[in-house]
């Protein structure tokens, strides 16, 4: 095993060899090796970053899954699993000495127990899908990132993907009871059960937001929840994003947990009214979206109690929803902030970091500064309820610098939440774009172990090599691992 | 394991435990040693080579550094209340008791959230957040003695975890010393860490993958109201009907509690609580929250009971009747022993829709051994709790009971449930593995082990069966014949 995995074209010799070899392992998949046709699979959601694999694989079976792992573990070609490619973070990023292993193929419900009110589902059904399909029981899923019509179960899976409502309702992993997935030694796994706990080790929880790492997931057993039966929407204006952090500190403090709690600044406001009209108030420096769902008696209470704090917090302006057609105006503006941001700027950069709530107004008061510091506007539009930011740097690519300046500032916010006692991600994973971070996030040990846990899992280190856990020798060469003593601890240890 | 600890070993472990600075307390003597022997699986016992007791995590990383160098095993020990035999010591082994590591080291009422040492009682970190409104969710029935090292350990449950979940649910932050004695640090105070999960692999690890030496809780605000009920049915067919209508009315109770005949009729004989003693089945329904929420949510509960045919329904009134009804619960395994001399517990979960037809099979195959079994147990989240009963006494009852709890198992197992609802595997269940998993998840379970613990040193031979030992019980999916991977170090 290299110190470092260099991906660098491979020659038409092994080109041809590990082409030939999958192109007879799928039957009834495709098997893509060159040309146009790899295009569109060059990159994920994040799109700065781009390479053309080798070749790419779509299997239509379980079967067909482990002949194209089997021809990667012979030749020893690593491999990149891809679900819909949605991934904001580049976990999907493909290889360019390696397999794009598509998993589109697999897009089955597999069977719906609405009494014991879970489903089994391919790894390539969509998110929203699944809610579609047991809508006609008065079921849901509940993790809704943003993407979910497009994103899949898989890649879900893979990221531990959040979503407006995670707050009250969990991300990915509370919500599954079981993954079958294949290691890289072509071992089906069965990890979780449908009963409430597993002996053994969580299992499922690791692979769980593993980016890919450990193994290839087959299937997905999703709890579904009742879908509630009412739900209101409270927004509340604030003179400044502090009273507006107090506010949201205040809300849970008291016991409060709603099914989503979301911050926009005066920036993000004042861009997505011309863009979509939905009533905010221009005035405010932030406001608030407070949203309370699940019985009628259990939504009017909580909606008053969530106006009371509101404005014990100083809130200037408190609006409730009447009706669903205007939580569903309120709430539009939220959706849309992002291209409506896009509007007033000519490039923007999508920070995704965690911080405890507590910390909230300290660090949005610290960000105005560094935005007045470099220069660069910042709009906040995030999850408050759970402390995941999302602010948004806009900067003029064609300016001379100003990317340079942006990537300092998005550099410093982050480690501003790991200061605070916060994390690096939210909710779009490591992927690639943070690979550098995660030297800052965790000390040697903590990476060593990760390191261990993947070779566990992948000795040869063939699943998705070089994403969401940085090598030790990277990090130092980053230079921000703390190193004790001036030695990298475990020299001897294989860094994939 | 068996292989008593040779003379030179025993001298080189003490030497390197003496050595350790600043200097803890060491136990090496026959007498003073006898109290560790078991937890609370008593039927096992082994005295260990050496106890030793931690007051820091210098100190307990230094324990692990020596074990790790002489090859030393170490079991871990809390409070020593746990039913799977986790904590039993290993003859040639050290043992690390956390009981002296017991700070609350912080208490964020803002942020909801306590870091405590290992060795904090559970119950003691409510009673630490409750001026401040706030209590700590899991609740297993120990909590007056249990430590929460070891609820990480063995991912403890409890009455309120239906709605309140496990405690790898109410967990910010694990810091441990792993198995070649590096500290490391899981989880974060936000909501969600980058990198793997490794907070919730600890959890419920058994002590195979590291030692905790701190943890973070997350603490919830007591709620408003708490209002509790008592249902007496006709049929445990209704009862367990009923339960299952309520959780698919999407009410989630704070509690959801079953007990059968047998033991309604103990209860009553060893507590005398006015029970409907005519009843076949009881269900526990406690729904706490706010206000308006309780209400609402008791009026459904109400309506669900009646319509599944509940005879007698009663409402505690108050604090104290609530306590009483609560009594019976909590009291109901030590009533039990006015029946029979003895009774074997069985810890498995099934997924609810099943616990009809499974409740009804357990009769069934209990009359078949021609034994006795009582049900008390946690409905809501399926976990069942058969007891039979048996007597000692008589030749070749204890075994036909042994062979029924396996039945029992079995058919946990065969509707897609576990062999564990919350105690654990420990020694106890060692064999049930190999019928939960297969051999590549088995191989998965040891991988994962040596990652953490390549000397394989912490409490070896507990948790996960060694592959032979599974191919040995003829529990083990072997694939074809054959025993896969046989060159796989088994530990």
């Amino acid at each position: 095993m290299s110190t470092t995995h260099v991906h660098r074209p491979p020659d038409a010799e092994t080109r041809s060899r590990v082409s030939t070899r999958l192109s007879q392992a799928l039957r009834h998949g495709t098997v893509i090796v060159q040309g146009e046709a790899l295009k569109p699979y060059e990159c994920d959601g994040l799109s700065a970053y781009r390479a053309t694999p080798l070749a790419v694989a779509i299997p239509t079976s379980e079967e067909e899954v482990a002949a194209v792992l089997k021809v990667a573990r012979e030749t020893f070609t690593p491999v990149v699993a891809r679900g819909s490619g949605t991934g904001l973070s580049g976990g999907a990023l493909p290889l360019s000495d390696g397999i794009l292993l598509s998993l589109a193929k697999f897009n089955r419900v597999v069977r719906v127990d609405p009494i014991g009110r879970q489903a089994r589902v391919q790894p390539g059904v969509t998110n929203l899908r699944i809610s579609q399909h047991v809508a006609p029981l008065g079921l849901y899923y509940a993790p809704d990132p943003s993407s979910q019509i497009a994103c899949s179960i898989g890649g879900n899976v893979a990221e531990n993907s959040g979503g407006v409502h995670c707050l009250k309702y969990g991300l990915t992993v509370h919500n599954i009871l079981r993954v079958r997935a294949i290691t890289i030694e072509g071992d089906v796994v069965d990890l979780g059960s449908e009963a409430l706990d597993s002996p053994g080790y969580d299992l499922l929880a690791l692979v769980t937001g593993s980016e890919g790492l450990l193994a290839v997931t087959l299937e997905v057993t999703v709890k579904l929840l009742p879908k509630p039966e009412a739900a209101q929407v409270v927004m509340a204006s604030f003179p400044d994003v502090e009273s507006a952090g107090d506010a949201v500190a205040h809300v849970i403090g008291a016991g409060i947990v709603p099914a989503g709690l979301e911050m926009m600044d005066r920036l993000a406001t004042s861009a997505v009214e011309d863009f979509v009209h939905a009533g905010y108030d221009l005035h405010a420096g932030a406001i608030l979206l407070a949203e309370s769902d699940g019985t009628r008696e259990e939504v009017a209470h909580e909606i008053e109690k969530i106006i009371e704090v509101m404005r014990a917090s100083g809130a200037t302006d408190v609006r409730c929803s009447s009706s669903d057609a205007e939580r569903l105006r309120f709430w539009s503006g939220r959706k849309a902030a992002f291209p409506a941001v896009g509007r007033i700027s000519p490039d923007y950069y999508c920070i995704d970091g965690s911080i405890p709530r507590g910390a909230l107004a300290h660090v949005l008061r610290r960000t105005e500064e560094m935005s007045a510091r470099y220069g660069l506007r910042c709009a906040n539009v995030f999850h408050a309820g759970d402390g995941n930011l999302h602010p948004l740097i806009l900067y003029d690519a064609n300016v001379p610098g100003e990317l340079e300046r942006t990537e300092a500032f998005a550099a410093e916010l982050l480690e501003l939440c790991i200061e605070v006692g916060g994390t690096i991600t939210g909710e779009h994973g490591v992927g690639i774009e943070k690979i550098n971070q995660m030297c800052r996030q965790f000390r040697t040990a903590e990476l060593a172990q990760f390191h261990a846990v993947k070779a566990a899992f992948d000795p040869v280190g063939l699943l998705n090599p070089g994403k969401a856990v940085p090598t030790l020798h990277r990090c130092a060469e980053y230079g921000a691992m703390r190193v004790k003593a001036g030695a990298l601890p475990h020299p001897e240890l294989p860094r994939f | 394991m068996e292989a008593l600890a040779t003379a030179s070993l025993r001298d080189r472990t003490l030497e390197a435990l003496r050595a350790i600075e600043p200097a803890l307390a060491i136990v090496a003597d026959e007498e003073g040693l006898r109290p560790f022997e078991t937890d609370a699986f008593i039927s096992h016992r082994a005295t260990p080579m050496v106890a030793v007791l931690p007051e820091t995590e210098t100190q307990v990383r230094h324990v692990v550094h020596a074990c790790r160098k002489l090859g030393v095993p170490l079991v871990s020990r809390g409070a020593g209340t746990g039913i799977s035999g986790g904590a039993i010591p290993d003859p040639a082994g050290v043992l690390l008791v956390l009981t002296r590591m017991r700070q609350v080291v912080a208490l964020d009422a803002l942020a909801r959230t306590a870091v405590v040492e290992p060795g904090v009682r559970n119950l003691k970190i409510s009673d630490m957040a409750a001026p401040h409104g706030l209590f700590y969710a899991p609740d297993p029935s120990s909590q007056i003695a249990c430590s929460i090292g070891g609820n990480v350990a063995e991912n403890a449950g409890g009455v309120h975890c239906l709605k309140y979940g496990l405690t790898t649910h109410n967990l910010l932050a694990v810091r441990a010393i792993d198995g070649d004695g590096d500290a490391v640090e899981f989880g974060s105070a936000a909501l969600d860490a980058p990198g793997y999960d490794l907070l919730a692999l600890m959890t419920g690890s058994e002590g195979n993958l590291g030692v905790v030496t701190r943890v973070t809780v997350r603490l919830l605000p007591l709620p408003e109201r708490t209002d509790t009920l008592l249902a007496a049915f006709g049929s445990v067919g209704d009862a367990a009907r009923a339960v299952g209508d309520i959780i698919g009315s999407g009410i989630v109770p704070a509690a959801l509690e079953m007990m059968d005949r047998i033991v309604i009729e103990a209860c009553e004989r060893a507590m005398r609580l006015g029970f409907p003693t005519g009843a076949e089945a009881l269900l526990l329904v406690e729904v706490d929250g706010a206000e308006e929420e309780v209400v609402e949510e008791m009026r459904r509960v109400r309506a669900i009971l009646d319509a599944c045919g509940a005879a007698d329904v009663r409402i505690a009134a108050d604090a104290l009747e609530r306590e009483r009804l609560w009594k019976a619960r909590k009291g109901a395994f030590a009533a039990l022993a006015t029946i029979l001399p003895d009774f074997y517990t069985i810890d498995g979960t099934i997924p609810r829709r099943c616990l009809p037809e499974v409740l009804d099979r357990v009769y069934r195959l209990t009359a078949e051994y021609g034994l006795l079994v009582g049900n008390v147990f946690h409905a809501g989240d399926g976990n069942l709790h058969p007891c039979i009963f048996y007597d000692a006494n008589k030749p070749g009852d204890m075994e036909k009971s042994e062979e029924l709890g396996g039945r029992i198992l079995e058919l946990c197992l065969g509707v897609g449930g576990t062999i564990t609802g919350e105690h654990g595997v420990g020694v106890e269940k060692l064999r049930q593995m190999c019928s939960q998993f297969r051999a590549p998840e088995i191989e998965c379970f040891h991988a994962v082990k040596r990652a953490f613990d390549p000397g394989g040193i912490l409490n070896p031979g507990k948790a996960v069966p060694t592959l032979k030992r599974c191919a040995e019980w003829g529990g083990l999916h072997v694939h074809g014949g054959a025993l896969p991977r046989p060159d796989l170090p088994r530990f």
